[in-house]
């Protein structure tokens, strides 16, 4: 595909981002067939377009952008569809352990087991999950993130934090089902 | 600094998106308020829990071998 010396080295250095768009599509698919092709497709695109991306900026930030367009369009048809972003009020996870005489980090969190957190972050809606996995799993700065989604550095801090609260009453309920806490009837949600 | 305002700002201490005097001003509460330290700690477990269940999956050799072979 690369004609030039400049976009073989373009796409080498797009490729050592993969680990970052596979993991993403990974998490927003939830299929590893459907991520490679997701990935796939984003890598061909963002060598046709290669004449938009900026040097100096941020290659990882621009790569997301094209893979979670792609996503969006192809996968949920519409933006408009399955973005719900329902909030389950001001659930703090910490708060309620400590409510119902638990000790939050040793008794909970220690306890969870990490397919237990990816699935609750795989069950986030897709806007919340993708906010999620740029800042926490690949430690990208709200300014990269709001990059990557095409959206003002507060929607990615409204979003993050609605998406925290969400995971954290995901987790809070895996902890109940699984018997790590006894689990109370809720005060809040 | 109060407990309200330094819960406000929690999200972005643990994301490490504040300025740094905004920083001293947390951690100075932090190391005065044993409710915002422990609440500190378990967002801090929780994000690094999140990042370590999550980061571990790589693209397979064989799909990066394939994308490698059709890119370049």
């Amino acid at each position: 595909m690369a004609e030039s010396p400049a976009q073989t080295a373009f796409a080498e250095e797009a490729l050592t981002h993969l680990d970052t768009l596979y993991r993403g599509a990974l998490r927003l698919t939830r299929d590893p067939d459907q991520a490679q092709d997701l990935v796939q497709e984003a890598y061909l695109r963002a060598l046709r377009y290669q004449h938009s991306y900026q040097t100096g900026t941020n290659m990882k930030a621009w790569l997301f952008a094209i893979m979670r367009n792609l996503f969006w369009d192809r996968f949920k048809g519409s933006r408009k569809e399955d973005v719900s972003l329902d909030d389950v009020g001001e659930f703090v996870l910490y708060d309620k352990l400590r409510d119902e005489g638990a000790k939050p980090e040793a008794d909970v969190l220690d306890k969870l087991a990490a397919s237990e957190v990816v699935e609750a972050v795989e069950k986030l809606p897709p806007l919340h999950r993708e906010v999620v996995l740029l800042v926490d799993v690949e430690g990208f700065s709200y300014k990269d993130a709001a990059q990557a989604l095409g959206v003002p550095i507060g929607t990615v801090m409204s979003r993050l934090h609605r998406a925290r609260q969400q995971l954290q009453k995901g987790l809070y309920d895996y902890a109940v089902e699984s018997g790590i806490v006894r689990g109370s009837t809720s005060k809040q949600q | 600094m109060n407990c309200p305002d330094c819960k406000e700002k929690l999200d972005r201490y643990v994301d490490r998106e504040l300025s740094s005097s905004e920083v001293v001003e947390v951690q100075l509460h932090l190391e005065a308020c044993p409710d915002c330290s422990d609440q500190y700690d378990f967002q801090a477990h929780l994000k690094r829990l999140v990042k370590n269940s999550c980061d571990c999956d790589h693209a397979p050799v064989a799909f990066r071998e394939k994308l490698r072979q059709i890119l370049t």
